[in-house]
């Protein structure tokens, strides 16, 4: 799962290492365009619905807390 | 009561003296009684439209709070004995009743800001509509209401601290008086920033010591404020009021300049009331989010939204923007674009809507006329369109082997933008949207240089002496933007000074405001732009 995570990260944006930002949101890195098209995408991948609530900097501000809030989401059903 | 009048500053010294007077644990009631003696002394009737949205505001997030700890503690005691079927419809029965709340508080709020605002629009544009198709006379009356001071600011700040709390992001605050401080707090009610209940209220709440760096940080903010208001701001609105409103008498690149003075006045009035604001805050020890960041230095228009009026792009951004993009119907109709337009196009075309639909709502919460719409529309439609041609200008520059990072492509890119907001501000500080298009027209078909020499620039009411302030001012504010780029405290530095030296630069700010600034008898200096907001 992380791999594919890592693929839909480096397609959206090739220029940021996600492997080794922790702070995508509070450092701006990703702006919002970025992130409603990243949700589009982790939504269709991974079959889950991202809503408004989730978009918080804790679940975006690195690779693997977007990896955190998939799992929740695929748990939840 | 103006934050440049001599009354403001006798009623500053009260709150300032009785703040520190007071015991720590009672301070912010200092801070309660003055916001409303502020309020009070701008409308005493108007005060009833604060009232409610406070009260509206603080019972729905109450009532929400309150539903999201029962559902959690309900949720937490059944968790064994709960299927994931019942425990979702559980969850869908809460946010339902969540709902109404939010609703409530929402509508309301929103409602009575439109009520007071668009009115008088609405029915002039159904009058104008009957007049014009069926040739009848006015069948509504036309109404103007007045604005309670700070409306558009205290609603949007209220209304995103309950959805905040509907999604659970804090609990909603427990005591009534301490919220009536959080919507009202005296400086910021003129005209924002819009802030972020997690980040104010606890600053209000708790008293603050008497600290002396903090205090002369703040009234040097203070200062930074007052002297862009009054040596730059106050001397940029004559031009560009003389350009805008006589229109038809230039052309050319004369239009230009009146785009470009417009937005340096427009960022010299509001940044400088927004500065005045955050330091006083400062000296009481509230540190307010910054609304501006230097947006002159953004190298694309979406990154110049991003650092102009910051409170308001960020609350557009999580309460329009986000919320639309991620709807249900947004959801329904990406799937239909992917299939009409192939993935890669049809993915991003909800995106540009829904930028579309924020900007379009900027631009009308500026005013009802027809001009705003086409300031959101210019805006919205550079910034869809240059995401829409993002990989062709990155693919440009590959082949040209331009790197995007370099400082030549920076400087290009902040340019672009200077030139591309310039040309806006024709339709934000125009008369009207044909004015604007005339305006436009003019500049892309008139080669008019020597406007630059032949002393068209000293009919507008400003003397030599004026622009040389005006270059002056323009320097110092480019110096102090560099710095800052570069991550420099300016006031931290001259703060830690030695005592002459930061005292020389105190009096030389005081001369240079009192000596250069636009004020005394006869002038009546012009009210700070978004005060009417």
């Amino acid at each position: 799962m992380r791999e594919e995570l890592m693929e839909i990260l480096r397609e959206q944006r090739p220029d940021v290492d996600f492997e080794v930002e922790q702070a995508l949101i509070d450092d701006e890195i990703l702006d919002s365009f970025d992130i409603v098209s990243l949700v589009s995408e982790l939504n269709d991948n991974f079959d889950i619905a991202i809503n408004v609530d989730d978009l918080l900097p804790e679940n975006f501000n690195s690779a693997d807390a977007m990896l955190e809030l998939i799992q929740k989401l695929q748990e939840e059903g | 009561m103006s934050l440049l009048s001599g009354k403001f500053v006798l009623f500053f010294l009260c709150v300032f003296a009785a703040y520190f007077l007071m015991p720590r644990k009672s301070r912010w009631v200092v801070l309660l009684i003055g916001s409303y003696v502020f309020y009070l002394f701008s409308s005493v009737r108007m005060t009833a439209y604060l009232l409610l949205t406070t009260f509206t505001t603080f019972f729905s997030a109450k009532r929400i709070g309150a539903l999201n700890k029962e559902t959690s503690e309900y949720l937490t005691v059944h968790k064994a004995e709960l299927d994931r079927e019942t425990k979702k419809q559980y969850k869908a029965g809460q946010m339902k009743r969540k709902r109404r709340y939010l609703l409530f508080a929402v509508l309301w709020n929103i409602g009575t800001l439109c009520v007071l605002k668009y009115t008088g629009f609405v029915f002039d544009t159904i009058n104008r509509t009957l007049h014009f198709v069926a040739d009848m006379e006015a069948v509504l009356p036309s109404v103007r209401f007045m604005l309670p001071l700070g409306i558009s600011f205290y609603t949007f700040q209220t209304v995103g601290y309950v959805i905040d709390v509907y999604r659970g992001k804090y609990e909603p605050d427990t005591s009534l008086p301490k919220y009536m401080l959080f919507v009202s707090f005296f400086p910021q009610i003129i005209q924002g920033p819009i802030s972020r209940y997690n980040q104010l209220a606890h600053q209000l709440y708790e008293g603050h010591e008497f600290d002396y760096t903090r205090i002369t940080m703040g009234l040097q903010l203070v200062l930074w404020g007052l002297i862009k208001k009054l040596v730059l701001a106050d001397r940029l609105i004559k031009v560009s009021n003389m350009i805008f409103q006589n229109y038809t008498d230039y052309a050319g690149l004369t239009m230009f300049i009146g785009g470009t003075v417009y937005g340096v006045y427009m960022y010299a009035d509001f940044s400088g009331g927004i500065d005045m604001i955050r330091g006083i805050a400062q000296v009481f020890g509230i540190e307010m989010m910054q609304n501006f960041e230097r947006p002159y230095f953004a190298t694309s228009l979406s990154e110049f939204w991003r650092r102009w009026h910051i409170s308001l792009g960020e609350w557009m951004r999580d309460y329009v923007f986000y919320p639309v993009s991620l709807s249900k119907a947004f959801g329904r109709l990406g799937k239909k674009t992917k299939k009409w337009f192939g993935t890669k196009t049809g993915k991003v075309i909800p995106t540009y809507l829904a930028t579309f639909i924020t900007f379009m709502l900027v631009g009308i919460w500026q005013g009802t006329e027809l001009k705003y719409v086409g300031y959101g529309f210019w805006n919205a439609s550079i910034i869809a369109g240059s995401l829409l041609l993002k990989p062709v200008f990155t693919k440009t520059l590959d082949f040209l082997h331009i790197k995007a990072d370099s400082f030549y492509w920076k400087a290009f890119g902040m340019l672009r933008t200077f030139f591309l907001c310039s040309l806006g501000r024709f339709f934000s500080g125009g008369l009207s949207l044909k004015s604007a298009l005339v305006m436009m027209k003019s500049f892309f078909t008139v080669w008019n240089p020597q406007v630059l020499t032949d002393g068209t620039f000293l009919n507008m009411g400003l003397t030599r002496r004026d622009w040389l302030v005006v270059l002056i001012m323009l320097i110092i504010m480019l110096i102090v933007g560099i710095l800052q780029e570069r991550g420099i405290r300016i006031r931290s530095s001259i703060a830690g000074m030695p005592l002459p030296m930061r005292w020389f630069i105190y009096i030389g700010a005081i001369v240079f405001v009192v000596l250069l600034g636009q004020y005394g008898p006869g002038f009546v200096s012009a009210d700070f732009v978004y005060q009417q907001f």
